[in-house]
């Protein structure tokens, strides 16, 4: 890495970054391979079809990265696990943390200034995360759930059935897609913009695979983060004189557009498609 | 031999020509023998203007050997030419077949072909058209226009697709030549030379084409299953039997015959990816809401896309020419055997698992409310959470846009 006057800070772990990547690759092909069939009446599901050859591989494309999903799922709770141990907090202490990632009323008071800072207010004083960021992160987990369990429930029909009524796979059909639809349709459209997309960070904000942002970024951005790691004198332990590799910033470039793109082709080709069928109805 | 016996042999030999020359014209001191005829009609060079264009009157008289007339003095058709003796008129009127076929030319005369010609259509085939005019061989004689396998090919000269008929006359069906040369019927004859397959005149018959609207027509909707059935009687046997047959089924609404569901020229084998993508469709053509509904669950969205062949089809669970209603303990979705039908694709099927309804829609609150009440729940939570991260990102943009040119101005 090279050294540099810029002072940097770790934001993401290797460890947390290797899951977002995860969570990357298979919710891309998910969402992608799921839509197809979900709009397989129109003309670019059955392009995407012909592309991965036929509506068998998208099927088994979509379960193998199922088993990425739950697996990641997995991965996430040995990091808070590790994350609990290592804060020496105990469980609801850790949970309620309040600058954790479980929303609280402060959440509340924030999202209540960002509006009012929309409309020329004062920029609210946001900390490590802000609350469309702990929404993003709590999606995970009752998206999982929803879309996790009737995902395997519609895996393994003949199973499911043996403990349930055969016509709950309609239901789970039902909540599945529309779960699913709203899990892509919020990560392509909401979490690309206030990500990547707004214009303070066109085309994209490269932490999520670089891991770090630079000093006066996190002072700008999070000011309560960065009030408090000066209160607590860590700022000199976790800032650091080392750039984030060159290459892994061009990497993160191609990559991270590649997604972005690729999610907001697929989100623009499901809007239209709502529109034409709103209008026909 | 001597001198003498070579002259005796050689005038023996003249008499016996000059008797039998005489004992065939016994009769009619002016009747022409096939000889006379083919003394000019011979020269393969012989032609004459008619209409404007030159036309050969040549006839292989070997080939003619060989053909189902071949015991028929030239004569019997050409009448005009007996009459006239040595030198007949030209041109002849033409031979009316009817004077020996009058069957077939009193079926003929009805048919659509009889009736066209009577009209003055000039592009309707008249015997010759079909049969050829020398070269009449028996239908299985290969090199008969009539053989099976070349019929499609005799009735193409016309009905193939931007010949001068299909051009000038207007006609219901198109491509027909083609989608038959596809079909599982032409696939037969064209591939494996298969000549018990079905061919033109199999279902339109011979002389008796007659159009499909026509109520006595071999093709005709209602005359369509005993057409079928000419082959297909095992299959006709069931379908007798099911709830499209009339025998069965007493509604004033229209019951499906074969064609609806097979097509016509285009027929396909039905375990192939082309029928199987289109089962739906034609079911749809009566049971619209029971195909639509289905094109609502994963069978029917997975049959749209590619390899979608594979997914359930309709007569995968409700049978084909068999067709029960599910009250009737021998249908295939009978409580019965609805496990057994799900089987060959869910092997692990239970009665539980058929339950799953295949012809489920949200739209129905009356017969799916649980379907209605979770597609309106899902619906709002999506209407919900999209109005409300829609409107703070919209809000957001104008605040975002301040910053970035904020940003650019302090130089980052």
């Amino acid at each position: 890495m090279a050294k540099t006057q810029t002072l940097y800070v770790e934001r993401f772990s290797v460890f947390q970054r290797f899951i977002h990547l995860l969570i990357i690759i298979s919710f891309l092909t998910l969402a992608v391979t799921g839509m197809a069939l979900k709009f397989a009446m129109e003309d670019w599901a059955v392009q995407i079809a012909d592309m991965f050859g036929g509506f068998a591989v998208l099927g088994a494309l979509h379960r193998f990265c199922a088993v990425i999903t739950f697996f990641y799922f997995f991965l996430t709770m040995i990091l808070l696990y590790t994350t609990w141990k290592d804060s020496g907090k105990n469980i609801f202490d850790y949970i309620l943390d309040p600058e954790g990632l479980v929303p609280n009323l402060n959440d509340a008071k924030e999202m209540i200034q960002t509006f009012k800072w929309f409309f020329g207010g004062k920029r609210p004083y946001y900390g490590r995360w802000i609350y469309w960021e702990k929404f993003d992160f709590m999606a995970v987990f009752w998206g999982i759930a929803v879309i996790g369990s009737s995902g395997l429930a519609l895996w393994f029909p003949e199973q499911f059935s043996r403990f349930f009524p055969g016509y709950w796979l309609n239901i789970a059909t039902i909540i599945h897609s529309d779960e699913a639809l709203l899990a892509s349709g919020f990560i392509f459209t909401i979490h690309f913009y206030n990500t990547h997309l707004r214009p303070e960070k066109f085309p994209l904000d490269p932490v999520i695979f670089v891991g770090s942002i630079t000093l006066d970024e996190l002072k700008h951005e999070r000011p309560r983060e960065y009030d408090q790691l000066v209160a607590s004198g860590e700022l000199d332990k976790v800032s650091t004189r080392r750039a984030p590799a060159s290459w892994l910033k061009r990497l993160a470039s191609v990559f991270g557009i590649f997604v972005v793109t690729t999610g907001s082709i697929l989100v623009v080709s499901i809007i239209l498609t709502m529109f034409k069928y709103i209008q026909q109805h | 031999m001597s001198h003498k016996d070579t002259l005796l042999s050689r005038a023996g030999t003249s008499l016996v020509i000059l008797l039998s020359a005489l004992s065939l014209t016994a009769g009619s001191a002016f009747a022409l023998t096939n000889d006379d005829c083919l003394g000019c009609h011979s020269d393969k060079s012989l032609t004459a203007q008619k209409d404007g264009n030159t036309i050969s009157l040549y006839v292989d008289e070997a080939t003619f050997k060989e053909t189902v007339h071949a015991g028929n003095g030239c004569v019997s058709c050409h009448i005009e030419a007996e009459v006239a003796g040595d030198e007949h008129p030209f041109p002849m009127s033409p031979v009316d077949c009817s004077n020996c076929h009058d069957e077939v030319a009193n079926t003929y005369s009805k048919s659509a072909h009889g009736v066209a010609m009577a009209k003055g259509d000039k592009y309707a085939p008249k015997c010759k058209d079909c049969h050829s005019k020398h070269d009449i061989l028996k239908p299985e004689d290969p090199r008969s226009t009539t053989y099976p396998l070349n019929i499609p090919y005799t009735c193409g000269r016309c009905h193939q697709e931007g010949s001068t008929m299909t051009a000038t006359h207007e006609l219901n069906k198109h491509n027909i030549t083609q989608n038959y040369s596809m079909s599982v019927h032409g696939k037969g004859l064209f591939e494996d030379g298969l000549i018990v397959t079905a061919v033109c005149s199999s279902c339109h018959t011979a002389h008796d084409v007659q159009k499909a609207s026509e109520p006595t027509s071999s093709v005709n909707r209602n005359n369509i299953i005993n057409t079928c059935n000419k082959c297909h009687v095992g299959i006709v046997d069931q379908f007798k039997k099911s709830v499209h047959s009339p025998l069965v089924t007493k509604t004033d609404k229209k019951l499906p015959v074969c064609i609806d569901c097979h097509t016509d020229h285009s027929i396909a084998q039905v375990h192939e990816k082309d029928f199987r993508l289109i089962i739906a469709k034609q079911c749809g053509n009566c049971h619209e809401h029971q195909t639509e509904t289905y094109l609502e669950t994963y069978h029917g969205r997975a049959s749209m896309l590619k390899g979608g062949e594979r997914t359930a089809k309709c007569s995968d669970c409700h049978g084909s020419h068999n067709i029960m209603p599910a009250h009737d303990p021998k249908s295939s979705i009978n409580t019965d055997n609805i496990v057994k039908t799900c089987s060959p694709c869910h092997p692990k099927a239970n009665l539980s698992f058929t339950t799953y309804l295949t012809h489920a829609t949200h739209g129905d609150k009356e017969k799916y409310p649980y379907l209605f009440y979770t597609f309106w729940a899902m619906t709002g939570l999506l209407v919900g959470t999209f109005g409300f991260f829609g409107l703070h990102t919209i809000l957001w943009v104008p605040r975002s846009i301040i910053e970035r040119v904020k940003a650019i101005k302090n130089g980052h």
